[in-house]
Order: structure tokens, then sequence, then C-alpha cells
């Protein structure tokens, strides 16, 4: 009875992480760039395995509004392919590192017509069940205000000079009382030495002879 | 004694206001269309029922988030205050002035000053018209009033 439930429950261990395996990707939710500038989209996985050697990434790109995507970039068997043909050409560079799970593509020189969903896929062999993960490219001509930067700014620097003068305060007190109480240390250590050294000078006085008359 | 519950009783309210006029929605009401702004949102009535809409972005976004910041640190302030004073109640010395209470009560005072001006001075200036004033302002500049006599008693009062 035992050896069944032993050799059941480690057939069972062995099947069931497999099972629930999944490859999970990671990317940012949204980002915000000028134009013109360049912006660098990440894309990050998790696997229960080791990277394989053929891991891939690709990375899709759909225009706001429309309902078809394009690949853009796409690294496969240690080599990464970009865009050739479309509005991407030479504008997009593969910078990531598979070695350390790391898929992140660059794009120069945006313009208003990059907005759209980005969509990255990852896959480790064998570990290829998993959702893609998309982020959200905003290009702006002057980057606005994001709600609530300033608030928080404004709030946390003020909180922070009120720590600050708290914590300078009590410091200035505590070494305010430890420099008197290390003065009025030695200041009767150095009576106890005084003491001391003035009977060592003192020297006897000189004795002188006088010839008896 | 007295003197020491009443000025309980006049922080506390303070507080209570400065509180009702950061959280409550009624900075600028109007009433065709009704609505009710503040300075984190706009609750429209639409068909008898009220829904919460972003501000307009014609507000001027660096002067709302000013006043956003310094409602929230009055409000704080006057907090902290508050336990300051307690504290202070058991251990200063006789004779000593509530210095710290006070210190902390004139810097709320002075955020929710800094608040209501900007929004006096820069929001609805065009549109005198259509709306006024909500009760949430009304209460900002009566807080202000009431930190700034709290903080005044703070500085002149003496520990018996």
């Amino acid at each position: 009875m035992l050896r069944v439930l032993a050799l059941a429950s480690v057939v069972l261990l062995g099947i069931a992480p497999q099972a629930s395996q999944a490859i999970t990707v990671y990317t940012s939710w949204e980002r915000h760039a000028l134009v013109g500038s360049d912006v660098r989209l990440s894309c990050s996985f998790f696997s229960w395995r080791f990277v394989s050697e053929d891991v891939s990434f690709t990375w899709r790109y759909r225009p706001d509004g429309s309902r078809d995507s394009v690949s853009i970039a796409h690294y496969a068997g240690g080599e990464a392919y970009t865009d050739n043909k479309g509005a991407f050409k030479d504008r997009v560079e593969f910078v990531g590192n598979p070695k350390r799970r790391d898929g992140s593509i660059l794009i120069k020189n945006l313009d208003f017509s990059d907005n759209g969903t980005f969509t990255c896929d990852a896959k480790n062999p064998p570990d290829i069940v998993g959702r893609p993960s998309s982020v959200r490219l905003l290009v702006f001509e002057t980057l606005p205000i994001q709600a609530g930067v300033i608030t928080g700014a404004i709030i946390g620097v003020v909180l922070g000079l009120l720590v600050l003068i708290v914590v300078i305060y009590y410091l200035m007190r505590f070494l305010v009382a430890r420099r008197v109480f290390s003065l009025s240390v030695s200041k009767h250590g150095k009576k106890k030495k005084e003491g001391s050294q003035q009977r060592q000078l003192w020297t006897p006085p000189p004795l002188t002879c006088y010839p008896l008359p | 004694m007295l003197v020491l519950i009443a000025l309980s009783i006049l922080h506390i309210a303070a507080i209570i206001l400065l509180l009702v006029a950061t959280i409550d929605n009624a900075w600028w009401v109007t009433f065709n269309p009704q609505t009710s702004t503040d300075v984190w949102g706009r609750w429209v009535l639409t068909n008898n029922k009220w829904n919460l809409t972003d501000l307009p972005s014609s507000y001027p976004a660096d002067y709302l988030q000013a006043v956003q910041a310094t409602t929230v640190l009055a409000c704080i302030f006057s907090i902290i205050a508050l336990f300051v004073f307690i504290a202070e109640l058991f251990t200063l010395p006789k004779g000593r002035r509530f210095t710290i209470s006070g210190v902390f009560q004139v810097l709320a005072c002075l955020f929710i000053m800094i608040a209501a001006s900007i929004y006096t001075d820069r929001f609805h200036i065009n549109e005198k018209s259509i709306g006024n004033y909500g009760h949430s302002f009304i209460l900002a500049w009566i807080a202000f009033g009431l930190t700034f006599i709290s903080s005044i008693v703070y500085f002149v009062l003496r520990k018996k």
C-alpha cells in the first residue's frame, strides 16, 4: 500500500508541474514618447525551464483602429530578424539579451503613425504555452503632465523636509549632549591628572651648604 | 482647563473643515447642467444620476495639482499638530509656550491659504456667470481662519 502511494506521488509530482507550466510574458502597459525620439520596448518572460537554445521572441504591431497586426521583429535560433519591407524598415533594432530572458526592441525616430499596440510573444521550447503581452505606444508632440506627478512631488518634498528637520534636530541634540558629556568627563580626568603631575613636578628645594662660621 | 477644552475643540473643528474641503466635491457648482466640481473630479447630474467625470482639460493642470497637493498637506499638518499638542500637554515644562504645535498649525494655515488663493485666482475666471462657489470652497477659507486663530493661540498661551 505504501509503495503504491509513494509511486503514485512521484508520478504525480513528475506530471503535475509539467501540466501547469506555462510561460508568462511581461511587457510595460503603456509607453509615452516624443515625436522623433527613440523608445525601447521591453519584453521579458518567466519560465520554469532554463533558457533553451531555441528561445524565440516575436514582436507584432497593430496600428490604432486597425484589426490586423504585422510582424516587425523576430528572434529565433540565435539570430535577430527585423522589418525590412514595412513601415518600420531600418527603424527597429533587437536590443535584448535572450540568454537573460530579455527580448526588448528599440524603435528609432518615432512618428505619429507609430501610435498603436505592440505585442511580444516569447517561446522557450518546450515551454510554449503562454499568452503574448501587449504594450500600447502613445506618441506626443509635447509630453503632457501626467496626472498626479506634481501633486506627489510637492507632498513628497514637504514631508521629506519635515522628516529631515526632525532627524537633524534630534541628531544635533544627541551630539551636543554627547560633547557636553565627554567634555565634563575629560575635565574630571584633567583635574586628576594635573594633581598627580604636580606631585611629580614638585622637586624638593635645593640643598645649599653654608660653610660653618 | 476650560481654555484647553476650547482650544481642542477649535483645533478639531479646523481639522474637520479641512478634511471636508479636501474630500467633498463642492468647490464649484453650476446649475445648468447640474455639476459639482472639486479639485479631484467633476460630478455631473444626467438623468437623475450623478456620474463622476474627469475635470475638463481646460483647467491649468499644474495649478490644479498644486491645489491638490497643498490641500492634502494642510490636512496632514493639522492632524500632526493635534497629536503634537496632546504630546506637549504632557511633556512641556510649566511656563513654556506650545511652539511646535503652533508651528505645525501655522504651516497648515499657510498651505490651505495657498490652495484657496490659487483656486480663487486661476480657476473659473471666465465662468462667473454660469455657476458659483460651493460649500467646500467656503469651508476651505473658513478653515484658513480657524487654523490661523488657533496657531496664534498656541504661540501665545503658556502652560500652567
